[in-house]
C-alpha cells in the first residue's frame, strides 16, 4: 500500500513536470495582441512559448497576489507603479539590476517610480498624470499663471456654469496645489521615501491650501467631486477641469471641443508650477517564479527596446517610459506632446505601503476639513499631518 | 434500460473516485496534509458505503457531511487557526519557505563589484541520432585563461521538481589540455596552427572537448556568436532552465554563476550570502533545536523580529528581507482590546453595529406595522393595490435601490433632496455621505426602506390569525381601539413575531450589502491606524481589513474580528431559541 501511495505521488508529480518552460504573462486587454506578437518572435529564438493571459487591470494585483502565494501566478505582470509597495513587502516581486535598463533612455519619472529602497522592481512603459481640460468655447487660451487661472474661473462662473471643477476632497486631483508651492507627501532622497517625513504641511502646502481656499470662495462648489465635475464639462457647463487621459474618449463622444494643457505649465510663482502625481506602467516579474531568466530577458530583450514600446503605443497609445519612443510619438501627434509633457512634469506616485494612511487621513478629512470650511487650511494641514503621523506604527 | 442505468451508475462512482483521488494527491503533494488526509478518508469511507451492504443508509448522508466539512468546518478551523497568527501583508509564508527564499534565491546573492566575470560557451554531446543531450560541459574564458568544467553534481529539485540548486568545478586549461582529478580533456581546435593568433582568437576555434574515454563534447552555444544562434532555443529553455541557471561553478574558493547583473550574458563571482545553522538552546532538561540563518559574508546572525528576517545593509540601516507567518498566541485579541488606536474605532464599530441593527428592527417594524394595521382595516379601497405596491421596494434588488438612494438622492450636489428640498429652503446642502452623523442617518433611511416591507408582509399575516371575537368581545367591553391594539393586538402580534424580529436584528447585525454599496464604511473614522469608517458596522471591518485595506491585507485581524462576530452572533441565536419557547409557553 505504501508503495502504491509512493508510485502515484511520483506520477502526479512528474504530470506536473511535464509543463516545462513555458512563461505566463499577465497583461490587461489592450497589451495581448501586441505581446502574442512579440511572443512569437521569443518563442522561435528560446523555445519558449508564451501564454499571454487577459486578467483585468483592477484585479492583476489582488489575483496575483494569491497566486503568488501558492507559487502559482504569472512570471511576468503588468501593473502600475503604486500597486508595487505591498507586493514587495511580500517578497513577491523580483527586482531587477540596474544595468538591465539604460537609465538615459527613460524619463527620470519613470524609472524613480519603480525604484523602491533603491532597487529597480519593474521595467516602465507608460506614464501619464492627470492635466487639465479646457472647453474651447469658453477658452482660447490655457492660463499659464495662477492669477490666470483665477480669474478665468470668475470669469465663466455664473448660476448655471462653473469656471473650474475638480475632485477637491481627494488628494490625487489636489495634490498639485499642495505640491506646486513645495509641498510633499514623503521626502525622497533619490534612492527611498523617508515615510516619517511628512510635508502636506509645510509652508508650501499651506499656501497651496489656501489656494485651493480661494477657488472655492470664488465659487467651486466645496463639494465638487469627479461625478460632479465630468459630468459638468460633458454638458459643456464647465470651463476647466482638471482629469486624466482615460477621459479623453469620453469627451470626444460627448462633442466637446476641448483642449488639454499640462499642470506643470501652469505657474503659481516664479520656477515653481503646479505638480501632480505621475502614474507608470510597467513589467514586473514574480519572485516565486521558476523562470526568472527567461522573463527578464522578454522584457529587457523584446518589449522594452525601441521597437517594441513602439508596438506597445500603437496598441495601447499612453505616453511612453522610453524618451526616443516618446520623441517619435509626439513628433506627429500634437496631443500626444502635451501628455508627455504633463507626465514628465509630475512626481511619481508614492510606491510605499504607507500610502494608504495618506490616503485614507488626507481624503477622509484632510481636505474635507478645510474645504467645507470647518477649520483653516493651515489648521486642517497640520491636524491631518500629526494624525498621519500618528498612525505609523 | 437497466444496463444504461448500471453503466451510468458505475460511471459516476468512477468519476467521483478518480476525482477525489486526485485532490487528494495534489493536497498532499503541495504539502496540505490535514485536508488531504479528510480527502482521503472520506474516499474510503464514500467507497465502503458504496460497496457494502451495512454502509448502505450512509450513501445518502455522505455527500451532504462532505460538503458540511469542506464549506463550513473547514473554513471555521481555518478562520479559528488564522485568528492567532500575524497572516496578512509581509506574512505570508511559513518560516521554512523565508528560509529556504533566502538560500536559494538568486535576490539574496551577491556579485562583487570587482568580482572576476568570464565568458562562456557551451560543448554538449550528441547521440547517435545526432540529437543535442542534456550531457554537457561549459568553457568558460576571459582575456588570459581557459576553463573547463566537469560533471554537474548535486543536483536538488523543488517539490514541483524544478531545479534549484547544480554544482560543479572547473579547471584550467594548460596548452589545451586540463588534468582533472580522475580524467582529463582535450580541447580540439578546427585550425591547428594557434601560436601567432591573439587569445581571444583561440576561443572561437575550439570546436570540441573531448574526454580521457574519447567522448566529444562539441561546441553548441554561445551568446556572442550568431552562427549557433540556431541552437539557443534548446541552450535556453532545457540546458539553461535546467541547469545553468542554478549552477555554481567553483574554482579554488571563488564560486560563479550566471550574472544577473550582465543579464545572464556572463558568468560572474558569485556568493550566496546566507546559511542556515541550527543551533541548540537548554531550555529547562530539554534541548530545543533551532534553525537560523546567518549572513556568510558578515558571519553575523539575522535579525529576527516582527515576523521576519531582518539583515543590515551597507549603510548599517536595518532592512526587512523575508516575513513569515508567526504564531502570535492571543496577540490579535489583546490588539484589539489594549491598543488604544485599536480599541477606540472597534469600539465605535462595535456599539454602532448594535445600534444599526436594533434601529433598523425597529423602524423596519414600526412602519410595516402600521402599514400592516392601515392595510387590515376592512374599510380601506383597493387594499390589493396598495399592498403590491408597498412591496415593491423589497422585490426590487438591493443594488439597484441602493445606488439609487446613493447618486439620485445623497448626491450633495445633484441629489433629489439637497437639490429641490433643502436648498431651495435656502439652507446649506447636506453632506450626505460625507458627514459622520448625517452618513450614518442615511444608511438608516436606505435600510428602512429596503427592510418595512419584510416587516408589512409578515406582520400582515399575523394580524390576520388573530380572531375576530376578540375584538368583538372587548369592544362590548367598552375598550377604545387604542386599549384594543396594545392588550390583544401587539401581544398576539409579538407571538408570531418577536422571533422574526430577533432573527431580523441578527440579520442586520451581518448586513454587508447596504453599508457597502451605499458608504463603503465612509467617511474615514479619525484618529485610528486600522482602515475604519463611520458607518462601518464589524462585517464590513472585518472584509476591509481582510481583502482591500489601504495599507495591505491583514488577515489575521481579520479572522479575530469574525471570532468575536461569531460569538456574539451564536449568543443571539442562542436568545432567540430561549426567547421562542417563552413565548410558546406564554401562547399555550
Amino acid at each position: 500500500m505504501k508503495k502504491l501511495v509512493l508510485i502515484a505521488l511520483l506520477v502526479s508529480l512528474s504530470a506536473i513536470a511535464i509543463f516545462g518552460a513555458k512563461l505566463v504573462v499577465w497583461t490587461s486587454e489592450k497589451q495581448v495582441p501586441f505581446m502574442k506578437k512579440m511572443g512569437e518572435q521569443f518563442t522561435k529564438k528560446y523555445g519558449v512559448t508564451l501564454d499571454v493571459q487577459m486578467v483585468n487591470f483592477g484585479d492583476i494585483k489582488s489575483k496575483f497576489l494569491t497566486a503568488a502565494q501558492a507559487g502559482e501566478g504569472p512570471d511576468i505582470f503588468v501593473l502600475a507603479h503604486d500597486n508595487m509597495g505591498e507586493l514587495v513587502a511580500n517578497g513577491l516581486v523580483e527586482p531587477f539590476e540596474f544595468s538591465a535598463v539604460d537609465r538615459k533612455n527613460y524619463y527620470d519619472v519613470a524609472i524613480d517610480a519603480f525604484t523602491m529602497n533603491g532597487k529597480l522592481y519593474g521595467i516602465p512603459y507608460a506614464i501619464e498624470s492627470i492635466l487639465m481640460f479646457y472647453n474651447k468655447d469658453y477658452i482660447k487660451d490655457p492660463p499659464k499663471t495662477a492669477e490666470q487661472l483665477l480669474k478665468y474661473q470668475k470669469d465663466f462662473t455664473t448660476k448655471d456654469t462653473f469656471g473650474l471643477l475638480w475632485d477637491v476632497n481627494n488628494l490625487y486631483f489636489s495634490y498639485p496645489f499642495l505640491s506646486g508651492f513645495g509641498g510633499y507627501v514623503f521626502k525622497w532622497d533619490g534612492k527611498q521615501y523617508n515615510v516619517k517625513d511628512v510635508g502636506l504641511a509645510n509652508a508650501g502646502a499651506i499656501k497651496g491650501g489656501n489656494l485651493i481656499k480661494t477657488i472655492i470662495e470664488n465659487g467651486m462648489p466645496s463639494s465638487s467631486n469627479y461625478g460632479t465635475m465630468d459630468s459638468a464639462f460633458k454638458d459643456g457647463l464647465c470651463a476647466m477641469i482638471i482629469n486624466g487621459p482615460w477621459a479623453i474618449p469620453d469627451y470626444n463622444n460627448a462633442g466637446i471641443n476641448y483642449g488639454v494643457w499640462p499642470l506643470a505649465s501652469i505657474e503659481l510663482e516664479k520656477g515653481k508650477s503646479l505638480k501632480p502625481f505621475a502614474g507608470v506602467q510597467g513589467f514586473m516579474v514574480n519572485a516565486k517564479s521558476k523562470n526568472k531568466a527567461l522573463a527578464k530577458e522578454f522584457i529587457i530583450n523584446y518589449i522594452s527596446t525601441t521597437e517594441g514600446a513602439y508596438t506597445i503605443y500603437k496598441e495601447d497609445p499612453r505616453t511612453p517610459a522610453r524618451k526616443d519612443v516618446a520623441e517619435k510619438v509626439i513628433a506627429t501627434d500634437e496631443n500626444a506632446k502635451v501628455f508627455r509633457d504633463a507626465a514628465i512634469g509630475a512626481e511619481p506616485m508614492p510606491n510605499v505601503l504607507e500610502m494608504g494612511n495618506i490616503w485614507s487621513v488626507m481624503n477622509g478629512e484632510g481636505l474635507v476639513n478645510f474645504t467645507n470650511g470647518t477649520s483653516t487650511p493651515e489648521q486642517a494641514l497640520k491636524d491631518a499631518v500629526s494624525k498621519i503621523l500618528a498612525n505609523l506604527k | 434500460m437497466n444496463t444504461l442505468k448500471k453503466v451510468l451508475i458505475w460511471l459516476f462512482i468512477t468519476v467521483i473516485n478518480v476525482l477525489l483521488f486526485w485532490v487528494f494527491f495534489t493536497l498532499l503533494a503541495f504539502g496540505n496534509y490535514g485536508l488531504g488526509i479528510v480527502v482521503g478518508i472520506f474516499l474510503a469511507i464514500a467507497d465502503w458505503a458504496v460497496f457494502s451492504k451495512k454502509g448502505y443508509p450512509y450513501r445518502y448522508t455522505l455527500p451532504a457531511m462532505f460538503f458540511l466539512f469542506i464549506l463550513t468546518i473547514y473554513p471555521m478551523y481555518y478562520t479559528i487557526k488564522t485568528a492567532f497568527t500575524d497572516y496578512g501583508t509581509g506574512h505570508l509564508f511559513t518560516r521554512d519557505q523565508a528560509i529556504q527564499t533566502l538560500l536559494t534565491d538568486p535576490r539574496f546573492n551577491y556579485e562583487p563589484q570587482e568580482g572576476k566575470t568570464l565568458d562562456f560557451r557551451v560543448y554538449v554531446r550528441y547521440d547517435e541520432k545526432f540529437q543535442p543531450t542534456e550531457d554537457f560541459r561549459i568553457l568558460l574564458y576571459d582575456n588570459e585563461s581557459i576553463f573547463v568544467t566537469e560533471k554537474l553534481s548535486d543536483i536538488r529539485y523543488d517539490s514541483k521538481g524544478n531545479t534549484i540548486n547544480a554544482n560543479t568545478r572547473m579547471y584550467k586549461a594548460q596548452d589545451d589540455y586540463i588534468n582533472l582529478d580522475s580524467s582529463s580533456y582535450r580541447l580540439i581546435r578546427s585550425v591547428s596552427e594557434t601560436t601567432l593568433e591573439p587569445f581571444s582568437a583561440r576561443v572561437d576555434n575550439i570546436s570540441a572537448i573531448e574526454d580521457s574515454q574519447k567522448i566529444r563534447y562539441s561546441y553548441f552555444y554561445s551568446i556572442n556568436d550568431p552562427s549557433v544562434a540556431g541552437n539557443s532555443a534548446f541552450y535556453a529553455s532545457v540546458l539553461r532552465q535546467k541547469y545553468i541557471g542554478n549552477l555554481e561553478i567553483s574554482y579554488d574558493t571563488l564560486r560563479f554563476r550566471l550574472s544577473d547583473r550582465n543579464i545572464y550574458r556572463k558568468f560572474s563571482e558569485t556568493y550566496k550570502k546566507y546559511d542556515i545553522l541550527v543551533t541548540t538552546e537548554n531550555i529547562g532538561q530539554r534541548n530545543v533545536y533551532k534553525t537560523i540563518v546567518v549572513n556568510k559574508l558578515a558571519s553575523r546572525n539575522l535579525t529576527e523580529k516582527d515576523g521576519a528576517f531582518w539583515d543590515y545593509d551597507e549603510n548599517g540601516n536595518l532592512v526587512r528581507l523575508e516575513g513569515y507567518v508567526q504564531d502570535i498566541g492571543t496577540g490579535q485579541f489583546e490588539k484589539i482590546f489594549k491598543d488604544p488606536k485599536i480599541t477606540g474605532p472597534f469600539i465605535k464599530i462595535f456599539i454602532w453595529t448594535f445600534t444599526y441593527a436594533g434601529l433598523s428592527v425597529l423602524f423596519t417594524f414600526a412602519i410595516g406595522l402600521m402599514l400592516a394595521l392601515a392595510l387590515n382595516d376592512k374599510g380601506l379601497r383597493g387594499r390589493m393595490i396598495y399592498r403590491t405596491l408597498l412591496i415593491l421596494p423589497w422585490a426590487i434588488p438591493a443594488f439597484i435601490s441602493v445606488l439609487v438612494w446613493r447618486n439620485g438622492f445623497f448626491n450633495e450636489t445633484y441629489g433629489f433632496i439637497n437639490k429641490f428640498v433643502v436648498t431651495p429652503l435656502g439652507f446649506e446642502p447636506l453632506k450626505w455621505l460625507n458627514d459622520p452623523f448625517l452618513a450614518k442617518v442615511a444608511v438608516l433611511i436606505v435600510n428602512t426602506w429596503l427592510g418595512f416591507p419584510y416587516m408589512m408582509t409578515v406582520t400582515l399575516g399575523s394580524l390576520q390569525s388573530i380572531p375576530e371575537e376578540l375584538y368583538e368581545a372587548s369592544s362590548i367591553d367598552g375598550a377604545s381601539r387604542f386599549k384594543q391594539f396594545w392588550k390583544i393586538t401587539f401581544p398576539l402580534l409579538m407571538v408570531s413575531v418577536a422571533p422574526l424580529l430577533v432573527m431580523s436584528f441578527a440579520f442586520n447585525f451581518n448586513n454587508f450589502v447596504n453599508i457597502y454599496l451605499l458608504t463603503a464604511g465612509n467617511p474615514a473614522m479619525a484618529n485610528t491606524n486600522t482602515y475604519a469608517g463611520e458607518t462601518d458596522i464589524l462585517i464590513s471591518y472585518t472584509y476591509k481589513l481582510a481583502f482591500e485595506g489601504g495599507r495591505g491585507q491583514d488577515f489575521g485581524f481579520a479572522s479575530a474580528i469574525s471570532l468575536i462576530i461569531f460569538v456574539i452572533v451564536a449568543g443571539i441565536s442562542y436568545a432567540n431559541f430561549k426567547f421562542t419557547k417563552s413565548f410558546e409557553e406564554v401562547s399555550r
